[in-house]
Order: C-alpha cells, then sequence, then structure tokens
C-alpha cells in the first residue's frame, strides 16, 4: 500500500530562519528575463540592423583582445513619429583581462572617441567594487559610477556614487527560503531628483517570479518559466503612469546544441527574433530581425562571430 | 444597509470617467492589452509549457 509522508508540509514547518539563502543582488531582479527578452548581460540590446563581424582572440588565458566592426543605419532620435536613420560604420577596439576571481578590467574604445571602461575588484570573500565609466569628445556627457557591493549571509547592500551628484543605496533580504524583499534609495543632486522603490521576488526550482515599484512611476512585473534545461519562457510587463506608457512582452529562449534561437513579441506589435549558429568551434553566424508592425519598422542584421 | 465610502454609483462615474475620456481611454486601453498579453501569457506557460519544450 503506498504511503506519502507530508514530507513537503513538515519540511516548510521547520525552516531555519537563520540559514537562509543569499539572494540575487537587487541590481539583477529586472535582469531575469534579460536573456529572452534579447537583451545581453550587461542589458546592453542584442538586435542590431545591417552587418557585424566580431573577432576575440585569447592572447593567454587571462588577457584577450576584441575587434568589432559594424556597419549599418542608426536611428537618430527625432520630434515626429517617423524614424529617421543614417548609414553610419563603426570599428571598436577592446581589451579585456580577467583574474578570476578577483579582478576584472575591461576596455572599449570606438572610432567616434567613446570610451568605455569598466573595472570589478573583489576587496574581500563578501566585499566588492565596482567601477565603470563612459567618455565622449560631447561636454558634459561623459559619466562615471562607482558601486560598492557586500553580500552577507542572507542579505546583500550596494552603495552607489555617480558622477552628477549621484547617490543610491539598495538592500535585499532573504525573508524564506523562497522569498526575498527589496529596497532602494537614489538621490540625483545634479537634477534635484531622488525616489525610492521597492522589489519583491518569489523563487522556486521551476520558475521565478518579480515585482517592482518605484516613486518614479515604474511598475514592473516579470514571471519567468524554465520549461527544461534547454527551453525558458518569460513574461513581463513594465508600466510607467507618469508618462502613461505601458508594455507587456512574451518571450522564450531555446539553447541548442548548434544553436541558441530567442525571441519576443510584445503588446505594441514589435515581434524580433535572434539567433546564432555555431557553424564551428569558435565561428558563429548571427541573424537578428525586429519587425515594429505599428511604427512600420522593419530591420534586419546578419553577423559573424570568431573566437570565444 | 450601511452607507459605505465607495458606493456602487461612484464606482460607475469612475469607470465612465475612464472609458469616455479620449486620452484616458487610450492609456486604459493599452493597459489592457499589457495586462491581457501578460497574464495569458502566465496561464499559457504554467499550463502549456512543457509542450514548447525539445
Amino acid at each position: 500500500m503506498a504511503q506519502a509522508p507530508p514530507t513537503d508540509t513538515k519540511l516548510d514547518e521547520k525552516v531555519d530562519y537563520f540559514n537562509l539563502p543569499c539572494p540575487i543582488p537587487f541590481e539583477e531582479l529586472h535582469r531575469e528575463a534579460s536573456s529572452c527578452f534579447l537583451f545581453s548581460v550587461s542589458l546592453k540590446p542584442e538586435l542590431f540592423e545591417g552587418m557585424r563581424f566580431d573577432f576575440t582572440k585569447m592572447l593567454n588565458q587571462k588577457f584577450s583582445l576584441n575587434h568589432s566592426v559594424s556597419m549599418g543605419p542608426t536611428e537618430i532620435p527625432s520630434q515626429s513619429t517617423e524614424t529617421i536613420k543614417i548609414p553610419t560604420a563603426n570599428y571598436e577596439f577592446g581589451a579585456t583581462f580577467i583574474d578570476h576571481p578577483k579582478l576584472m578590467l575591461l576596455g572599449r574604445i570606438l572610432t567616434d572617441g567613446r570610451l568605455n571602461a569598466r573595472v570589478k575588484y573583489e576587496v574581500s570573500e563578501n566585499l566588492t567594487l565596482k567601477a565603470n565609466a563612459q567618455l565622449t569628445n560631447e561636454p558634459h556627457m561623459s559619466q562615471g559610477m562607482v558601486n560598492f557591493d557586500y553580500k552577507g549571509k542572507d542579505y546583500r547592500s550596494q552603495f552607489q556614487l555617480g558622477n552628477g551628484a549621484l547617490l543610491g543605496a539598495s538592500y535585499i533580504q532573504s525573508v524564506t527560503r523562497n522569498l526575498s524583499l527589496g529596497a532602494e534609495v537614489f538621490w540625483a543632486g545634479q537634477h534635484r531628483k531622488s525616489g525610492v522603490g521597492y522589489a519583491a521576488r518569489y523563487n522556486t526550482d521551476k520558475w521565478v517570479a518579480t515585482a517592482q515599484v518605484a516613486s518614479t512611476g515604474m511598475v514592473l512585473a516579470s514571471y519567468v518559466q524554465k520549461v527544461s534545461e534547454k527551453v525558458s519562457l518569460a513574461t513581463e510587463l513594465l508600466c510607467n503612469y507618469l508618462s502613461r506608457d505601458v508594455t507587456a512582452s512574451f518571450g522564450y529562449d531555446y539553447i541548442l546544441r548548434q544553436c541558441r534561437l530567442r525571441g519576443k513579441i510584445d503588446s505594441n506589435g514589435c515581434c524580433a527574433a535572434f539567433l546564432e549558429e555555431r557553424l564551428n568551434m569558435g565561428l558563429n553566424f548571427i541573424l537578428s530581425a525586429e519587425l515594429d508592425h505599428k511604427k512600420k519598422d522593419y530591420k534586419f542584421g546578419f553577423g559573424l562571430t570568431v573566437g570565444e | 444597509m450601511a452607507d459605505s465610502v465607495i458606493s456602487v454609483q461612484y464606482l460607475k462615474d469612475f469607470v465612465c470617467s475612464q472609458i469616455n475620456d479620449d486620452e484616458k481611454w487610450a492609456f486604459n486601453k493599452k493597459l489592457l492589452r499589457a495586462m491581457g498579453l501578460f497574464a495569458g501569457s502566465i496561464v499559457l506557460m504554467r499550463n502549456y509549457g512543457d509542450l514548447m519544450a525539445i
């Protein structure tokens, strides 16, 4: 005769609140679904228009150089509803030094004079220093920011300092084994603006749900479901009640042996897809497509990446 | 029946003001469409997500 001992309820009753897992950093809460919505780990959009060629050369185990060429139309902001595009060609040179796990240095420079630099240094096991800077030729457009991240047993905190008298702090705490709650506050001295935000995250083995609210008018809710080892599905609702803008998206991420296919569709009538096909060891062919039926703007791109 | 702060008439007036005003209705239409896509996606993923597995 089969017996089903109520192990789940017994486990719930005996949760050790002094041994909760460490939550993910507050800034990564809204990145849960970033891969399904076609953003990279650094939140740079993966979709592109035109041609792209990336070459990465590992000079040794820690140091690598990167060359990127991109050619295609670039959208410029305009007052009217029509999109204005200008054909551009860019070359980007980059260098990366990774001394895992302590130090990471990354630099990228473009032909138009823009420089991006990132530093990540583990001061101790619990304290990490991060700095990033974007420097340009245009006056007053350069930016820099320093973050201090402290990781506790079941909490994380972050303090941010940026140019333009930007100060920020965030804190996230595991409340139960599955639930974590967090808050953030920021003050932008140059613009005389401040804000506060709250977030909650509930995760299980199969799915993760997050919700965020901020005094800037932003409300964000997302749900990510890991259907299998190779497939993830995600949905997100982003609303700004001050600017009266709301968008919902549904995305998927298929990681297969020879390729990776990602796509999304949103409530503004825009659908996009991104394919990375592994032709050979270290050689990837990429295809990108974005169809905005509402604005009648259609973007297609192709490219090649060489190196790991 | 005791008087309540939010009466049925108040709710009716609120809903009418949200529908009849053009600007508010444009936002509400977008909001309803987005919430429908969000909630519908969650329901479909939880119930039929396994069909998309490889």
